[in-house]
């Protein structure tokens, strides 16, 4: 498929875009998260698209994967509303808060200490200690 | 013929007499209870008096609140070699379930602790002899469905089966009931001291976080237990029933879905911390926020992963709001991908019933070690170099973008 964005123009393999998108959209509704940390390097990666197409186009893609499956996790019965608002606030000020903060923190030591409580927490699920 | 009619009366009541001590002893166990409101958990004593040398059971359940449990039969069967894909469910489950047992079995408990997470509730009850005192949960009404891999996939249960009959109802309670409360010391403690001359008492201690309302409790004595075989024949006797009120006040607020009450205040705080870190990693908070919830709280993770998700939605889409405002979005590639992933979004919720709290953690755990490989390789050098000349022109274009916009405006 050929794609246009701001007068360049891309070719893109859409069958690997959608087996691709379909896989990690299955992950994560069955896990409940976004999936934006996976779609980004699917797409720039195996796609082999430029960042700036695909920082806007992945949250354009990810949007129908979270609306879909919201609506089926509600309609399983799944969604507890007390617990949603007591976190959807706190969500909301998270998300103007963090981009001042992280204006003023170097994003290679914020990833690198990502990684190690990602590794940390992982480790914890799988019941390694 | 006319002596036999007088006789008859006569004899029956020289035999209820006969037998009327016989049956005072036999009389039920009785039951006192010290406390008739808790603030939250707390702790009790139940005691009274049970036939001399008897086992002593009491059975704790909450009344009034009942959640929704579930489980999904996936696992081959040893003896046909066949998997059942059998799809259990029940909106009957107690919020709360535990029974009490002599305090001298502890040691049986402690075995069943070190097994971890594999430990078969019916195996353990057998074992301290509390499958006499189960009376509760085997009781509830549990739908059965056959599922098959298509229906799962466009999101059916299946093919409701017909009703179970009391034994299977049982059993399949058994799992649901260890499936809902996890683990051994939510489920059984060895607390009852009792006498030689038969009275008991025990101390029992409700954690915080548990349904509001009203709780019951009964004591099973069991007087005999006859083994031939396999075959157990137990004599039991059951007290009446007690009753206490658990009482909670706000922020500590009960979640209806998940049966266990819990303070707004620690998931309030918890998602803006991670929030806060994920905007900062660049990854959204889910990724930190289900498996902290689900370690934290005694939240099931179909609850967890069906609240999260809408958390995010509304990020996302203010994010595409403001990228399309400086028309940063390609409408045809994200629509394009976008169908595919609505396609695995209509899935991914029905995988998240089929699968137990353990699997759940299992795969989220290498998800996350994925995760955090795909974060180191982006602190790499090669990777930093690229991305310094993709951010340029990124940030060229939001400028160009921008400029577009006011220009136009």
């Amino acid at each position: 498929m050929k794609v246009d964005f701001w007068g360049q123009e891309f070719q893109v393999n859409m069958w690997v875009g959608c087996i691709g998108g379909f896989l990690i959209a299955i992950m994560s509704s069955m896990f409940g998260f976004g999936g934006g940390p996976f779609m980004v390097p699917l797409m720039t990666l195996a796609l082999r698209l430029p960042m700036y197409i695909v920082v806007g186009s992945s949250l354009l893609a990810i949007f129908f994967n979270t609306a879909m499956g919201t609506a089926r996790h509600m309609q399983f019965g799944n969604f507890d509303l007390i617990l949603f608002l007591a976190m959807f606030p706190a969500a909301i000020i998270g998300g103007y808060v963090g981009p001042m903060i992280a204006k003023k923190l170097s994003p290679q030591v914020v990833k690198r200490v990502a990684c190690a409580g990602l590794v940390i927490l992982g480790t914890k699920l799988l019941g390694l200690y | 013929m006319n002596i036999k009619f007088r006789v008859l009366p006569v004899l029956v009541l020289t035999m209820a007499l006969l037998f009327a001590p016989e049956a005072r002893a036999q009389q039920g166990p009785t039951i006192n209870i010290d406390k008739t409101t808790l603030n939250n958990g707390g702790s009790f004593v139940i005691s009274g008096q049970a036939p001399a040398g008897s086992q002593v059971y009491i059975e704790l359940y909450a009344v009034d609140k009942k959640v929704r449990a579930n489980r999904f039969d996936g696992k081959k069967d040893p003896k046909t070699g066949t998997i059942p894909y059998k799809f259990y469910i029940t909106k009957e489950m107690p919020a709360f379930y535990k029974i009490i047992i002599p305090a001298e079995m502890a040691a049986a408990l402690d075995k069943a602790k070190a097994a971890g997470g594999g430990w078969k509730y019916s195996e353990v009850l057998k074992e301290v002899g509390a499958d006499a005192a189960y009376s509760v949960p085997a009781k509830i009404k549990i739908d059965n469905y056959q599922a098959t891999i298509m229906a799962s996939i466009i999101g059916s249960r299946g093919t409701l089966l017909p009703a179970m009959d009391d034994k299977e109802t049982k059993r399949e309670s058994m799992k649901l009931v260890k499936g809902q409360f996890r683990s051994v010391g939510n489920l059984l403690a060895a607390a009852v001291e009792t006498t030689p001359e038969g009275s008991y008492m025990a101390k029992v201690s409700l954690r915080s976080g548990l349904a509001p309302g009203e709780y019951n409790a009964r004591v099973i004595a069991v007087t005999d237990r006859i083994k031939e075989g396999d075959k157990e024949t137990v004599t039991k006797l059951t007290s009446e029933v007690v009753s206490f009120e658990n009482k909670i006040a706000f922020p500590t607020v009960y979640l209806k879905n998940a049966g266990t009450s819990i303070n707004l205040l620690w998931p309030f705080l918890l998602a803006a911390v991670v929030t806060i870190f994920g905007v900062l990693m660049g990854a959204g908070g889910g990724f930190i926020l289900n498996p902290l919830l689900v370690m934290f709280f005694p939240l099931p993770h179909t609850i967890v992963a069906g609240t999260v998700m809408p958390t995010v939605l509304f990020a996302q889409g203010t994010g595409i709001m403001n990228y399309n405002k400086i028309k940063f979005i390609n409408w045809k590639l994200g629509i394009g991908i976008g169908c595919a992933m609505l396609a695995g979004g209509f899935i991914g919720p029905k995988l998240t019933e089929m699968i137990t709290l353990d699997q759940f953690k299992f795969v989220f755990g290498w998800i996350l070690l994925v995760l955090a490989a795909l974060m180191y390789w982006q602190t790499t050098p090669g990777y930093l170099s690229k991305n310094k000349k993709e951010q340029a022109i990124l940030k060229e274009f939001k400028k160009r973008a921008e400029e577009a916009v006011k220009a136009k405006g």
